[in-house]
């Protein structure tokens, strides 16, 4: 009944059996212990657990490890060490862009998918793009904030 | 003075590791041996169990009740006159009373196959009558969801003032009907727990998603007859609470009792239909509201009915006379309200059991009271604001004891009413109305005020006469031998930033920097005992606790600091991290070095309880700090299909000292698009067969970026007279007036077109209702 | 909430599909287009097929062609890509613009046009857009390919004309007159939900085309393919196109809405419509 999927996992070679119906996020918490892709709805609706494929972010909680056979994945743990991030990072503690934090790496990683897409995105834009994202701790105030400022610090570094 | 103390703008000590993704909630943990547990819960509303039917090849894999023998089920007490107790076990007897009830619990290698297990289970239901809603539990004759009590009603409350003076000479009287939605909390993380027994300790170790750490564990001892040394409850990371968690579940007990029984860990992890369906109730209450006034809008009195639908069962310790009786209490809110004659009825049905949701009952007298507010106003056509001030109370007045025996602290609210006036451009918005709207749209503005009873205590909770009265809160600090600082406390932070604002307090005393402070908070094992963070106590009594505490400390550190610098002890100050004396200073951290290492240089006058300490503290005056707040909105509605639009928002608030704006701003926004949540969009019907209709966050709408504004906020402080450093509590108020000041703004908006909307969540299909309504009374 | 036992197959071509579905005996088997949909219904056991066909890296099915006269999209393009305008767009934005609304972008990327037409949610966007536009479905079954307007395509709701042993191949979008409109209005209490009401209008006078859908009526998008009349004389909507004349329709079309249910679907059209006369 298992099947193997080789996929790439933060930069790494992962090969392994999975069930069929296990999702990926189940796959990255419980296999791969990265426990940093949150759940929150389980039915594609809440964002929370927003990862990277093939440059992408999609949903992990409503698409099946199985059916990744052969993508490249990045989780929040990946993020460490990236610029654009680490900006994120910093724009949202000075925002007070987190609360619980249960939110926040589904998050972070569409906000940077916003910055990265549309470095001209309003506010309006900006909040359409999160519509996907729940938060239930920040009225989403800190967060839409601390993608504005990103957006405009990049914009005056470009310009200079 | 401190930069980093008391009023500093400080970014989250805690925000680093959820933003790499390094949190540790419950449903991370990686333990050997872990099983993970499904429930199956009753899929109809009402109900006697005539058999349950388990396969042979799983039956030692699945629980029910009858497996469960000695464990108690919950029956907390209240003493109010009359209160009904009710049986809530954690599995199901005999009856379910609600759909979602738990019958069975299921443990499998994995959550999949654990579901699979649940599917495999087969119960023999004789459906009884099903009560779902408050009209058809309490007419007369109605199936009795728990037989003994002869009705279908946990409580009465009231008051009887003799309105009938006031109402035979009253120049003004509004009628109105209120209802706002059942809803539920929805924190992003869902409860969650895992259980095992750790025998070198002796102990049941519980981790689990909870903001009261130290309540589960009284909680489970007694319904599982254990001594309460025997049992231990970690809250580790909890993704956000608003109250759903300051309960013992009934989850939490089951899965207890499962790790116990089955000598491994087990572990419990709610997933959304779980906690929108069978978990998580509030809000549901009904008003029946007559207003006596003057000309000028001055209420003479006022003549209110509530009817809270609390669902099947109370919940352990809080029980279901909370939200009706709190209701009751606070219709005054921020007014000089002289004559109020009130019935509350907290009435069971065949739904979830209620829990406490931030702002508890206010949300609901909030929006009857300010409804009424504007209708007195639309009355006697007058602006809403101006009745506001015939009736608030007014700082010369302050402390002042309201009628309904609430001691409003301090506070100047009409210059918060004035603030919220104009943060929201008010003038600007009737000249903009004046002229219209190029889309055809209505504009509207509308405004609500009210009053959170912060941090109220042992002479509060007292009168409930409910299982657990909050008291005394302590804290545990230690100074460590580099000088940092552990602070250990009861209360849990699951959002609230305390791993930030608490070391921001013990800045405060000792100077020492937050960089170099650990909150250690959520562990039974550790932290001296508090019944948890709810009733936005924790910055108010945690707080104080820190600070006595570190004054303790100070006291300390200045007596082996003097002795080093060679001076007298009442010559020596600590500050700034340091013991500061006429002639010289010494840091904490070299008087610690001292005290751990070099005991050989301590004076003789040392106090042998060194560097650490566990002081206490509880307010002067606890019958609470109350914060007060005007929340203004401005709305379009779009009377073609029923869309409400908040274009902007404003929130005035005064909750005292802040301990740090940044976090006060943070806790506000977030309230306050809960309360957009409750005033527009989240609602859980259930049909006539006491089904939920909202099961997924597909059918319950959640407030998203493009529905909750960029709030603005404008900050008072008059700090408490009855609190260390003037604190109030800021964690749940935001959450009391979005959908009064929201509907004021709607009906101002319809008011030309007739039209009134008195019902939460103010949907399309609502508003067109009322449109139809208005075109109708015209016709 | 996790989904229950079923097997999975990643077929490379469209017969090793079509063999799997046809072929399964008692098994159940499901088409997986994105999954964007059938993930959730998964998750919460809405559905437990005993079979997953996973056709999303079929290449017939992910191909981009232009025939001449319409662009055909293979149904495993996704949201995304239509959106980003990967894709050639032969609607005058028409396409991107429907594609861009739908749920959300962490969802549109995985999410497929054939996927969503194939799942027949009335709520959806598609059904009701390609309905407006004109275009067809391209089946393929275990005797050949067949095209079936998208129009006819969707019987019901989660309900369309295609067999268990049938694959929705493409999606056939008849290229617009460079000053065809097209006006699109959709009803929801928040961005990504799905709708409780779409009017989708388009008048492409050089091709003689004046159509209108009603969408999201709790059954198959409503197709008013000669509106000429109703949009004014000419065929140029105007004024005349009014609330009233929207409502008319609504209550002349086949549908089990209730009134106030009605009304709103008649202010889409409207709306719909006023973008067209802009």
């Amino acid at each position: 009944m298992k099947k193997t999927v080789n996929l790439t996992i933060n930069g790494r070679s992962v090969t392994a059996e999975v069930e069929p119906r296990t999702h990926l996020a189940d796959f990255l918490r419980d296999d791969q212990r990265l426990t940093g892709t949150h759940l929150g709805c389980e039915h594609g609706v809440c964002g929370a657990c927003t990862v990277i494929m093939d440059g992408e972010p999609v949903r992990s909680c409503i698409n099946f490890a199985v059916a990744c056979d052969g993508t490249d994945v990045r989780t929040i743990e990946d993020f460490d060490d990236d610029e654009l991030m680490a900006h994120l990072r910093q724009a949202f503690t000075e925002e007070h862009g987190l609360q619980c934090g249960y939110c926040t790496p589904g998050m972070l990683i569409m906000a940077r998918d916003i910055i990265a897409r549309l470095p001209d995105a309003d506010e309006s834009r900006i909040r359409l793009e999160l519509s996907g994202n729940l938060c239930r701790c920040t009225g989403y105030v800190g967060i839409v904030r601390a993608i504005r400022r990103v957006l405009a610090e990049r914009k005056e570094v470009a310009s200079v | 003075m401190s930069t980093k103390g008391i009023g500093a703008r400080l970014t989250r000590k805690e925000d680093g590791r959820y933003m790499r993704g390094r949190g540790n909630f419950v449903g991370d943990m990686a333990m050997s041996g872990l099983k993970e547990v499904a429930f199956l819960r009753s899929p109809v509303a009402h109900a006697k169990i005539e058999g349950i039917e388990i396969p042979d090849a799983i039956r030692a894999r699945v629980f029910h009740n009858a497996d469960m023998k000695g464990v108690r089920p919950m029956r907390p007490a209240a003493s109010l006159p009359g209160f009904k107790q009710s049986d809530f076990p954690a599995l199901a007897a005999d009856k379910v009373r609600y759909v979602g009830e738990m019958i069975a619990a299921c443990v499998a290698d994995t959550r999949a196959e654990a579901e699979d297990l649940v599917e495999q289970i087969i119960v023999d239901f004789d459906e009884l009558p099903v009560l779902a809603n408050i009209v058809d539990a309490q007419k007369p004759g109605a199936t009795l969801i728990h037989e003994e009590w002869g009705d279908n009603v946990f409580v009465v409350t009231s008051r009887d003032d003799d309105i009938d003076a006031v109402a035979k000479t009253a120049p003004v009287k509004v009628t109105r009907t209120y209802d706002m939605a059942r809803q539920t909390m929805n924190p992003m993380e869902g409860a969650g727990c895992l259980a095992y027994w750790d025998e070198r300790m002796g102990q049941l170790v519980l981790y689990s998603s909870t903001q009261a750490p130290h309540l589960i564990r009284t909680g489970l001892a007694e319904h599982l007859e254990l001594e309460q040394r025997q049992v231990r409850v970690i809250a580790p990371d909890v993704g956000g609470g608003f109250g759903y968690k300051c309960i013992m579940q009934p989850e939490e007990l089951a899965v207890a009792w499962l790790a116990i029984k089955l000598g491994h860990p087990v572990r419990w992890v709610q997933d959304r239909r779980e906690h929108l369906v069978a978990c998580a109730n509030s809000r549901q209450h009904h008003y029946q509201v007559t207003a006596y006034a003057d000309e000028k809008g001055r209420i003479l009195a006022t003549d209110v009915e509530v009817t809270v639908d609390v669902g099947a069962y109370s919940v352990w310790p809080f029980t279901a006379v909370l939200e009706a009786s709190m209701a009751g209490g606070n219709l005054a809110g921020p007014y000089g309200l002289e004559v109020c004659r009130y019935k509350t009825f907290s009435v069971a049905t065949n739904k979830p059991p209620f829990i406490p949701y931030r702002g508890v009952a206010r949300a609901g007298v909030c929006f009857a009271t300010e409804l009424t507010v504007d209708a007195i106003a639309r009355e006697i056509g007058r602006e809403p604001h101006e009745v506001r001030f015939e009736n608030l109370v007014t700082p010369d007045m302050m402390p002042y004891t309201n009628i309904l025996n609430k001691h409003l602290d301090s506070g100047d609210y009409p210059e918060c009413l004035r603030r919220a006036v104009d943060g929201i451009g008010l003038e600007a918005v009737r000249e903009r109305q004046a002229k219209g709207e190029e889309d055809g749209r209505m504009v509207g503005v509308g405004i609500g005020m009210f009053t959170e009873q912060t941090a109220h205590g042992t002479s509060v909770f007292s009168g409930f006469g409910i299982p657990l009265i909050p008291g005394f809160e302590q804290a545990k600090c230690r100074v460590t031998p580099d000088g940092g600082l552990e602070i250990y406390i009861g209360v849990h932070s699951h959002g609230q930033g305390m791993e930030t604002t608490m070391a921001q307090v013990a800045n405060e005393i000792l100077g020492i920097d937050p960089d170099l402070i650990t909150v250690v908070h959520g562990d039974t094992g550790s932290s001296p005992y508090s019944t948890g963070s709810y009733a936005s106590r924790a910055a108010v009594m945690a707080g104080g606790a820190i600070s006595r505490t570190c004054k303790v400390l100070a006291e300390r550190l200045g007596i082996i600091g003097a002795h080093l610098l060679q001076c007298g002890h009442h010559e020596v100050e600590v500050r700034d991290g340091k013991v500061v004396g006429p002639r010289g200073e010494v840091s904490i951290a070299d008087v610690a070095k001292i005290w751990y290492l070099n005991p050989d240089q301590l004076p003789d006058d040392a106090d042998p309880g060194g560097l650490e300490a566990t002081g206490g503290y509880k307010p002067k005056v606890d019958t609470g700090s109350f914060t007060y707040s005007a929340h203004a909105a401005v709305v379009a509605v779009d009377v073609e299909i029923g869309a409400v639009e908040l274009l902007d928002y404003v929130v005035v608030e005064d909750c005292g000292t802040m301990i740090n704006p940044l976090v006060v701003e943070g806790q506000t926004f977030g309230g306050t698009a809960q309360g957009i949540g409750t005033g527009l969009y989240e609602e859980s019907p259930y049909d006539d067969n006491g089904q939920p209709l909202a099961s997924t966050f597909m059918d319950y709408i959640m407030p998203g970026a493009t529905e909750v504004p960029d709030i603005r906020m404008v900050h008072m402080e008059t700090p408490s007279p009855y609190t260390d450093h003037g604190i109030k509590g800021a964690g749940e108020t935001a959450a009391i007036a979005p959908a009064a000041a929201i509907a004021n703004a709607v009906n101002d908006a319809l008011r030309g077109l007739g039209a009134e909307i008195n019902e939460t969540p103010m949907s399309p299909r609502r508003v067109l209702a009322a449109l139809a309504g208005a075109r109708k009374a015209a016709e | 909430m996790k989904a229950a036992k079923f097997d999975y197959e990643r077929p490379a071509d469209l017969d090793g599909a079509l063999r799997l579905l046809g072929g399964g005996g008692d098994v159940y088997a499901k088409v997986l287009a994105g999954g964007q949909s059938l993930g959730p219904m998964l998750n919460l056991r809405l559905a437990q097929p005993g079979l997953l066909v996973d056709v999303t890296r079929i290449p017939e099915l992910t191909r981009v062609e232009d025939d001449g006269e319409a662009l055909v999209l293979g149904a495993c393009v996704t949201h995304a890509m239509i959106e980003d305008g990967k894709v050639p767009d032969v609607t005058g934005g028409a396409l991107p613009s429907v594609a861009g609304a739908i749920a959300y972008r962490g969802v549109r990327n995985r999410g497929t046009i054939g996927g969503s037409v194939a799942h027949a949610d009335p709520a959806a966007d598609w059904p009701t857009a390609l309905s407006a536009l004109g275009a067809e479905a391209v089946v393929r079954g275990p005797s050949g390919s067949r095209t079936v307007p998208v129009s006819e395509f969707i019987v019901g709701v989660f309900e369309t004309v295609m067999g268990e042993d049938e694959i929705l191949e493409a999606i056939r979008i008849p290229k617009l007159s460079a000053d065809a409109r097209w006006g699109y209005y959709k009803v929801c209490r928040k961005p990504g939900e799905f709708a409780d009401a779409i009017g989708a209008v388009l008048v492409d006078a050089e091709h003689s085309v004046h159509r209108l859908v009603i969408g999201a009526t709790n059954a198959a998008p409503v197709t008013i393919a000669d509106a000429a009349e109703v949009l004014g004389g000419n065929g140029v909507p105007g004024a005349s196109f009014d609330l009233d004349a929207a409502r008319r329709l609504v209550d002349g079309a086949d549908t089990n809405l209730d009134d106030m249910e009605r009304h709103i679907h008649a202010v889409a059209l409207k709306r719909a419509v006023e973008q067209v006369a802009k």
